[in-house]
């Protein structure tokens, strides 16, 4: 088992090099580079630049030297120093920025992550054991509702009912006296009553998804050999239902528990452009936009490495709870 | 004649079906004495396994018990040292409730067709074992839980138990894990064990070695054993008793002798000549003429009529009651309802 997980880890470190070479060429890949970016800029309001000096700002940004270069001078800040380059955009550390709008990505994706396993998995055993009845008819229309309409849409409906019955639109993660506000026991209980609303609305999609795939997967496993045995044994039912063919359906969202973090992390970015939401999401588009290209790839570095993370714990927990897994 | 441990009465078992009712048992009379083997043999779709399950209430949805009683005479054992008086109606039990639930596994235990599938691959061996003994025997510690799993694998002669004890079922062979079925059957002593096939899906070695297991077992364990099988070899070797099912009913009843020497029934009669022969002249093999019909639509009458070759023209509007031939000798056909006294319904 621990040879298992720590092979794991290794594959982990090799994916996340990988990735690392990956989202630093994704960069570089559209034409042109931060420079032209700022001298059509400059030429837009009619202060041409000469060629000399568009190249003397490529040294001074580092921008002249060969990729493979500039890559290695990345990771090793990142790796050393902790630092992720300069945003030529708010001229100030790339880290900056990163660090503070990711805690709240990351706490939106954590809302919704515990909000969608908490509610879909026993929505989803209760539509199954009561397959057929009226409460299973309604969840499996509001799974289907969940899957098909869009977040954004959702958002925007969501942003327009609460803007009519309430007066208030209900955009941003603060109240009006916190957005500044120093971090504080009242900060975080006012970010908790905010959090929600766009952690449910992230989390639909996969929230209903999951109903689905937990119950058709039970559904599977209630007729199966083994829980006849377990039912002869004389074990009641609930007993038996939560011991032998929930830990049995439980499996294939085990494993991919951990891409449910990435695919809030990125689906995030909408929902907060449209709500308004002081999340990485927005800040990493307008990044991409402009070319600012240290904190596009330190964004899509982080989110790349919560995605392997999560995929690290996917396959931990699954090991801990399959004994297939663990001696094969 | 012994009193039964358990008695079928007029049991009917429907499943409600989107197309239709499926009258999968249809009216069974039989009785299961203690200490004894009684195999029910049949074509599949006889309804022999649902019968089984609905002795610990267990059949699958959408069956339901419509009709008929299943008296469990708790403590009859051969020999009767102990008995309270008092018949437990299993068929009018609620399938959730604390009473079907306290015999499930401790009164009667049940083995299956799949050793493959019946134990969970989540769990070890031991936690499956141990599981059954700490839910009947209130006040046992883990440890002497232990001890007895440890025990009772040992007595299903599994080599080093106390290592096989914490394996996963799916690491070992299909023989290994039928006989961890029938240890983890057998650990609260039941006085009945249903076996639903348990060889079917092993190999003839294997197979032989789980029947003498069990028979040996049964002698140890003073209980009676239910096997359900369609291979009248098997039958041949262990019953003492055999009811012979098609369509939902016991077509005939008798001691194991009597069935294979003077079959009464023709359906039962077809059944023996269709056994393949080892003889030097090559002959055809004698089939039963015909397929089972479809259950959704039972013949009326005899269900047996379409395929007999002895069918009156009165079998197929009148249904046939039991006739007891002689003592232990019941069957259901038009044929002997004359010579026969009739058994009164109970």
């Amino acid at each position: 088992m621990w040879q298992y997980i720590f092979r794991r880890f290794g594959y982990m470190l090799f994916t996340l090099f990988v990735i690392s070479i990956i989202s630093f060429v994704v960069i570089q890949l559209p034409p042109g580079d931060y420079v032209d970016t700022l001298v059509n800029q400059m030429a837009s309001e009619s202060s041409g630049v000469s060629a000399e000096v568009e190249e003397q700002m490529r040294a001074l940004y580092g921008l002249d030297q060969p990729v493979y270069v500039q890559y290695f001078k990345w990771v090793r800040n990142i790796v050393t120093r902790g630092e992720f380059g300069y945003s030529f955009v708010y001229r100030t550390d790339a880290r900056e920025i990163i660090m503070d709008r990711l805690p709240m990505s990351f706490a939106l994706a954590l809302g919704a992550f515990l909000i969608v396993q908490l509610t879909s998995i026993p929505i989803g055993i209760y539509s199954a054991i009561k397959q057929y009845s009226i409460a299973d008819y309604g969840f499996t229309f509001l799974g289907f509702v969940g899957r098909a309409i869009p977040n954004f849409l959702l958002a925007l409906v969501l942003l327009y009912l609460s803007f009519r019955y309430f007066g208030r639109a209900m955009v941003g993660l603060f109240s009006e006296e916190f957005v500044d506000a120093p971090w504080s026991i009242a900060r975080v209980m006012d970010l908790m009553r905010h959090l929600w609303i766009p952690a449910i609305i992230i989390g639909l999609d996969r929230g209903a998804g999951q109903i689905r795939t937990m119950r058709a997967n039970l559904l599977d496993e209630l007729n199966k050999p083994y829980v006849d045995t377990a039912r002869a044994k004389g074990l009641s039912e609930r007993r038996l239902l939560w011991k032998y063919p929930v830990r049995h359906a439980a499996n294939p969202i085990i494993s991919t528990i951990g891409w449910a973090l990435p695919e809030f992390i990125s689906g995030e970015a909408i929902v907060s452009i449209v709500l308004n939401l002081p999340t990485g999401g927005p800040i990493f588009l307008a990044a991409l936009f402009a070319q600012d290209m240290f904190v596009a790839a330190g964004f899509i570095l982080m989110f790349s490495v919560l995605t392997v993370i999560g995929t690290f714990i996917s396959d931990v927990l699954l090991v801990w709870l399959d004994p297939r897994v663990r001696l094969q | 004649m012994t009193d039964p441990l358990v008695e079928i009465k007029d049991l009917r078992i429907h499943f409600f079906t989107d197309e239709g009712v499926v009258r999968a048992v249809e009216g069974i009379d039989l009785n299961i004495k203690p200490g004894k083997t009684l195999c029910v043999v049949g074509e599949s779709g006889s309804g022999k396994s649902v019968m089984a399950l609905s002795l610990l209430q267990i059949i699958h949805k959408p069956g339901q018990i419509v009709d008929g009683q299943i008296l469990y005479h708790r403590g009859r054992v051969a020999g009767g040292q102990f008995s309270q008086n008092g018949a437990v109606d299993i068929a009018s039990l609620n399938r959730k409730g604390r009473d079907i639930r306290s015999i499930r596994g401790a009164e009667i235990a049940m083995i299956f067709q799949e050793p493959m599938t019946s134990l969970s691959p989540m769990y070890t061996v031991g936690n499956q074992v141990m599981e059954t003994i700490r839910l009947h025997e209130k006040g046992i510690s883990k440890k002497e839980a232990r001890e007895r799993a440890i025990d009772i694998l040992r007595r299903v002669r599994i080599p080093k138990p106390e290592r096989l004890i914490d394996e996963y079922p799916f690491r070992l062979s299909g023989g290994m894990r039928q006989r961890v079925m029938i240890a983890m059957a057998l650990s609260c002593t039941p006085s009945l064990l249903i076996a639903d096939e348990p060889t079917t899906a092993l190999d003839v070695t294997t197979q032989a070695q789980i029947l003498d297991l069990m028979l040996e077992l049964q002698q140890e364990f003073n209980m009676a054993i239910m096997f359900i099988t369609h291979d009248l070899g098997v039958v041949a070797e262990i019953a003492d008793d055999v009811a012979v099912m098609y369509l939902g009913n016991v077509v005939e009843y008798s001691d194991v002798d009597t069935i294979f020497n003077a079959p009464e029934h023709p359906y039962t009669q077809a059944l023996l000549r269709s056994i393949p022969k080892i003889s030097a002249t090559r002959q055809p093999l004698d089939m039963i003429e015909g397929m089972v019909p479809s259950p959704f639509r039972r013949p009326g009458g005899c269900p047996f009529h379409p395929r007999c070759t002895q069918a009156l023209a009165s079998c197929s509007t009148v249904v046939p009651s039991l006739t007891t031939l002689h003592e232990n000798h019941i069957v259901r056909c038009l044929l002997h309802e004359e010579t026969g006294e009739e058994v009164p319904r109970g």
